[in-house]
């Protein structure tokens, strides 16, 4: 919540939540309104707490991916490959370059879905229902896709330590079918780009709304494709050395509008296209897992990791015997929420919902336990708690 | 068929409820009732966010204690006759979150699978199951709803 002066007077509060059926994730909006425009807004999450982090202490590293994985649903993919990523570069396991195409064509995949989903949900929140359920139409060609490379439609489970599954490796067959299915993709989805585009409704409410200068982007730290929506060119991909083969451009617009922010996430989906044809038709040969790795003590080591919603941070330790010491997660949504409280001001009521969903939120995964002392609301991770309080509630 | 079980056949109201899980079930509910693959509504189930006029509670998520009772008071609000379908592993056993844990032996957060919580009757396992299984279980649920007097 951003300071607001005491000498407004704040005519109405309208609040959500923090459970109700009509919202899907259970979190609460509390909107302070004056004249049907929007002077604050307050997001508070916090009724979806699993307790991931404390779930994986003392767990063997090979089987953190398997709980890491759910921690989200949309970006299953993001979050196995970033916890693996964290042990290959703390005891400096070499993964083999057909391991890494094929993370990065799964990877790409389901950005798509992910931004796919994005569509659906901004668009019914617009009240545009053709649009959401167009973009969720095409969305089923890549949640195919990911069930024949991976097994199954959203936890694919590709990576694991020192390489891919064997069920994952692509045969020729396969390859076909990806190049096929991604050509009719990429024509539907044009089409589907245009209409878009020129429907001079959408455009309208779109346009305009929920402005975010690049320096608030950078202040409020909004990553991915809100904060490059806003000119803020950043993009955890291009440190990557996974990223290090292919060639694609990052999406940077302007304007830092709604309809930025829609865009950039259409134009992305066309990058990613690009990069799949690319893993599919230089995908080299070779061994596809490296087992030859033990685990052992390893310092903490954290690694950044450019997901669909914005940047993600997995960091964590293994104490002697190959256990999981103080793991932190840190996924792209808390770092987006004070931004998606900022562009809500100053805005018509009606569109507020519409601006908290180009954020493109996912609420589950980012609960994070908070501890009110002494009428001080802070964040802590779990283990600054322990550290404090002890384990018992 | 009487009278009441012909109207309720020719509109079964399906709710949604998110119990925090992943979200990934959660989508591939909407899939399978919304989106125009799987479609559902073409053979008039719908979508609904009204637990008061909802006859099949769809009920996806581990249930940490802070849902354990707005579960129930959604569950008290849908007039008889109805049918509760959880899907998931997570609804059913709490998956990962209850079962895969490190030192701490239990995990306190979670108030058990929704079982534990309200009667279930119709179990659609998977992480996540496919959108198929899960018409499969919602029709599964309607008998239940079309004996009722």
């Amino acid at each position: 919540m951003t300071e607001r002066s005491k000498d407004v007077v704040v005519e109405k509060e309208l609040s959500f939540g923090p459970v109700h059926p009509a919202l899907i994730e259970p979190f609460r909006i509390r909107l302070f309104v004056n004249d049907e425009i929007v002077e604050d807004c307050e997001l508070t999450i916090n009724m979806a707490h699993r307790g991931v982090e404390r779930l994986l202490e003392g767990l063997p590293v090979e089987r953190a991916l398997l709980i890491t994985e759910r921690v989200c649903g949309i970006c299953s993919n993001v979050h196995a490959w970033n916890s693996v990523r964290v042990v290959e570069s703390g005891l400096n396991i070499k993964v083999p370059d057909r391991a890494n195409y094929i993370r990065v064509l799964i990877n790409e995949v389901q950005r798509i879905t992910s931004h796919l989903i994005f569509f659906g949900h901004a668009f019914e929140v617009l009240g545009h229902e053709t649009f959401s359920m167009r973009s969720f139409l095409l969305r089923e060609v890549f949640m195919d896709l990911m069930a024949y490379i991976g097994g199954n439609r959203v936890m694919p489970s590709v990576p694991v330590i020192g390489g891919i599954r064997p069920r994952a490796d692509l045969t020729e067959s396969l390859k076909r079918v990806i190049l096929e299915r991604v050509d009719d993709f990429e024509k539907k989805y044009l089409e589907f780009v245009e209409r878009v585009v020129a429907d001079p409704l959408v455009m309208s409410r779109l346009t305009g709304v929920g402005l975010m200068s690049k320096d608030e982007a950078i202040k409020y730290h909004a990553t991915g494709p809100t904060g490059r929506a806003s000119g803020w060119d950043y993009d955890v991909r291009r440190m990557m050395y996974e990223y290090k083969p292919f060639d694609f451009n990052v999406v940077v617009l302007p304007e830092g509008d709604n309809k930025a922010r829609v865009v950039a996430r259409a134009l992305e989906v066309i990058e990613s296209l690009k990069i799949i044809r690319q893993v599919v038709k230089n995908l080299p040969e070779g061994p596809i897992v490296n087992r030859d790795w033990v685990p052992g003590k390893m310092d903490f080591t954290t690694m950044y990791f450019e997901t669909f919603r914005g940047e993600l941070m997995h960091s964590y330790s293994l104490d002697s015997q190959g256990l999981i010491r103080g793991y932190k997660i840190r996924t792209p949504t808390p770092t987006n929420l004070a931004a998606m409280e900022k562009v809500c001001i100053g805005d018509h009521v009606t569109d507020a919902v519409l601006t908290i969903a180009s954020c493109d939120p996912c609420m589950t995964c980012c609960n994070r336990v908070e501890v009110i002392d002494s009428g001080k609301t802070r964040i802590m991770s779990e283990i600054e708690i322990v550290r404090k309080y002890g384990w018992r509630r | 068929m009487g009278l009441k079980a012909t109207a309720r056949k020719n509109a079964i109201h399906a709710m949604l409820i998110y119990a925090v899980g992943c979200n990934g079930c959660d989508i591939e509910v909407l899939n399978a009732l919304l989106s125009p693959r799987y479609d559902l509504e073409q053979y008039r189930v719908l979508l609904t966010w009204n637990p008061r006029e909802a006859d099949v509670l769809i009920v996806t998520g581990c249930v940490p204690w802070q849902m354990a009772e707005p579960l129930k008071k959604l569950y008290e609000m849908v007039p008889e006759p109805k049918a509760v379908v959880a899907v998931g592993s997570c609804a059913i056993n709490g998956n990962v979150f209850k079962n895969m844990v490190g030192e701490i032996g239990i995990n306190e957060e979670i108030a058990g699978p929704v079982e534990n919580i309200i009667p279930v009757d119709v179990k659609v396992p998977g992480c996540a199951p496919r959108p198929e299984d899960i018409i499969a279980g919602a029709v599964k649920g309607v008998p239940k709803l079309m004996e009722a007097p």
